[in-house]
């Protein structure tokens, strides 16, 4: 029988005691757990807009994070929309009716028009046009692929394109009629969309998003702005059937912006962005910026303290152990006596005790981690409902990896105390 | 006569009073146990019977003299080395047993098989324990054993390293009237079957008349049969 087979046995031997202190460690530990990889995942995932494909989003005036997080996450109070003219002057000559670049076309690489507003089962449902996923990444970098279909046709109206998590979800796929609602009106049902793709997961927001064909989305009950008091109401539509321009709002224009040769384009980006920001009907947000801000403000003070509430979890877990091991002292001298008349050593006696602790720890901490794990994908919805983001069993934090072994370093410590006290056993006393 | 496996000579241990006195436990001029041989010594409560065993285990330093088990003095050697020594040439019974809790009566076995130099044999626990008759008791705890089946767990125990003596301190005190002589032919038959040399410390007489060498402490302890007088 080895040291660590004894000293399984000594846990066994007290097996409501050491179920206990096992529990409690398992408690401390899932809670650190559960928290740190949720935090961990929010952070990231807010952290990620570098990736997008667009560094600044222009929308309604109002709070800068709010565009963003509605924009980029398809999270928080929807907002305002912007005129239609608007978002031509971000557009060349050639995209445009009369034939003249818009003010800013120069400015930008990239503009993709979103209509945002109604929902399809609790998903948001997000109108734009087909360069959204030509031109655009999901967040991560990557440019968007297909798991199923391909991207729809502008001149399709009624078709969309499904995130992940939707069509996992939703149990749908290619071919499937969607018909979203119109704002928070379960009533008010408009026309379907047949979903032509579904995208490949990417772990962003784009997951959650449906995203239909903007000319179809316009032509719905609702979403025509009343031209009657608009001065250049003059029912021109791109195309006969579709929406006149006058009658057209986007909720945002997501913008990646031009680089002047020798410069980088974040310095077009505070161009540009000033010059919106000094008028009265628009602003520009940069994500990257709004959601450091964001970071800076609450994030990194929350992580300080969860680091804190990790530390002092682990303290008084180790500290459980401690107190476990010295209530039972009276019967482990008993059994520490024996075990050295029987011709145990004192170190042989000393390691049993720190297996002990290192077993429980390690028992204790391992179920914690699966069960902080387990409630990380049981409370999954959610997160990906509060923040955007998908997290599942097998999402992970790199600080967790520290925590059974910083558990097991703190309880052979704590264990230090039971154990000496069982190198030091007088035998001929407790025999 | 055979070489001996435990020798005492001029071995003396004293213990501090509470009143800060020092009392002589110990004084025993000489003393030996033959290999195979089997031995009772009687002695009264206080005599020094359990500081004895102590002593010749090496569980306990005794202040002055030499105790030899199989020819090597164990006062001169660190005590991890005495501990292992007593690992694998002694093997100890207990007035109480003094059976692991926790563990099963195979269990107990390998565990003393744990502390020897040989690895532990889990068909030679099993053998022992058939030998005293719990083959079928292998994976019971002690709570679950009867007073006499807990003794014969501890005499297989003390037999698990194949020592060259078992040490046995008032082995029957704990058992009724019924079944002492039951211990005692279990102990002296088993221990006649390994080739064990024997050696039990009791007060019980009709225990010390089952010997065929039967020692009285006071009659070699010198402390003993002083403390007898000054009290007599």
């Amino acid at each position: 029988m080895t040291l660590l087979g004894i000293a399984w046995r000594s846990i066994r031997q007290r097996p409501l005691q050491s179920a206990l202190t096992a529990l409690s460690l398992a408690l401390g530990v899932a809670l650190v757990v559960a928290t740190l990889v949720v935090s961990g995942v929010v952070t990231r995932a807010f952290a990620s807009g570098a990736g997008l494909g667009y560094n600044m989003i222009v929308g309604a005036k109002g709070s800068p994070l709010q565009l963003v997080l509605n924009s980029v996450y398809l999270i928080s109070r929807p907002i305002e929309n912007v005129p239609w003219a608007l978002y031509e002057e971000f557009l060349p000559a050639e995209s445009r009716r009369d034939g003249r670049a818009g003010r800013f076309a120069t400015s930008v690489r990239t503009t993709i028009p979103i209509c945002m507003g109604d929902y399809y089962r609790g998903y948001r449902v997000v109108g734009t046009n087909r360069a959204y996923f030509e031109r655009l990444t999901g967040g991560d970098g990557k440019p968007f692929a297909f798991s199923a279909g391909t991207n729809f046709r502008d001149e399709d109206l009624y078709t969309a394109v499904i995130g992940a998590e939707v069509a996992a979800r939703l149990g749908l796929d290619v071919g499937a009629d969607i018909a979203p609602q119109h704002g928070a009106d379960p009533t008010k049902i408009h026309d379907p969309f047949r979903v032509t793709g579904v995208l490949a997961r990417t772990g962003t927001p784009v997951d959650r998003g449906v995203y239909v064909n903007m000319e179809g989305f316009y032509l719905q009950d609702g979403h025509a702005k009343p031209t009657g008091e608009s001065p250049d109401a003059d029912g021109v539509a791109p195309a006969p059937g579709l929406l006149p321009y006058a009658a057209r709002e986007v909720t945002a224009i997501l913008v990646e912006t031009a680089a002047p040769p020798g410069l980088p384009p974040e310095l077009m980006a505070m161009e540009l962005s000033r010059t919106l920001n000094e008028g009265r009907d628009a602003q520009a947000a940069m994500p990257v910026r709004e959601m450091r801000q964001l970071l800076d403000l609450f994030v990194r003070p929350l992580e300080l303290l969860l680091l804190l509430v990790t530390v002092l979890v682990v303290v008084v877990s180790a500290v459980g152990i401690l107190v476990s091991m010295v209530g039972s002292a009276l019967e482990r001298s008993r059994d520490v006596a024996i075990m050295r008349a029987l011709g145990a050593g004192r170190g042989q006696v000393l390691a049993c005790v720190l297996l002990e602790a290192v077993l429980l720890a390690g028992i204790g901490g391992l179920a914690g981690w699966a069960l902080g794990h387990g409630i990380v994908a049981a409370i999954a919805p959610w997160v990906t409902a509060q923040a955007g983001v998908h997290v599942g069993f097998f999402s992970a934090a790199p600080a967790e990896l520290l925590l059974v072994p910083l558990l097991v370093g703190l309880a052979i410590l704590a264990a230090l105390i039971p154990a000496l006290s069982a190198y030091r056993t007088d035998v001929a006393r407790w025999l | 006569m055979n070489a001996s496996v435990i020798e005492l000579e001029a071995v003396r241990k004293s213990f501090v009073m509470p009143d800060g006195e020092r009392a002589d436990v110990l004084d025993i001029p000489s003393f030996a146990l033959a290999e195979g041989e089997q031995c009772a010594l009687e002695g009264t409560s206080g005599s020094g019977k359990s500081t004895l065993l102590h002593v010749i285990s090496g569980i306990m330093r005794p202040d002055a003299g030499r105790v030899s088990i199989g020819g090597i003095d164990i006062t001169r050697l660190p005590e991890a080395r005495r501990d292992r020594l007593r690992a694998d040439t002694l093997g100890l019974v207990f007035q109480q047993f003094n059976l692991l809790a926790g563990f099963t009566a195979l269990e107990n076995v390998l565990v003393a098989m744990s502390f020897g130099s040989a690895r532990p044999d889990r068909w030679r626990a099993a053998d022992l324990l058939a030998a005293v008759g719990l083959s079928h008791r292998l994976h019971h705890r002690p709570a679950q054993l009867s007073i006499g089946q807990q003794q014969r767990v501890a005499v297989a125990r003390a037999l698990a390293n194949r020592p060259r003596a078992v040490l046995a301190d008032e082995p029957t005190a704990s058992v009724d009237a019924g079944h002492r002589r039951q211990v005692i032919d279990l102990m002296r038959d088993t221990c006649t079957e390994q080739g064990v040399a024997l050696l039990v410390v009791t007060h019980d007489p009709t225990v010390a008349a089952e010997f065929p060498r039967r020692l009285r402490l006071e009659d070699f302890n010198r402390a003993a049969a002083h403390a007898r007088a000054s009290h007599g």
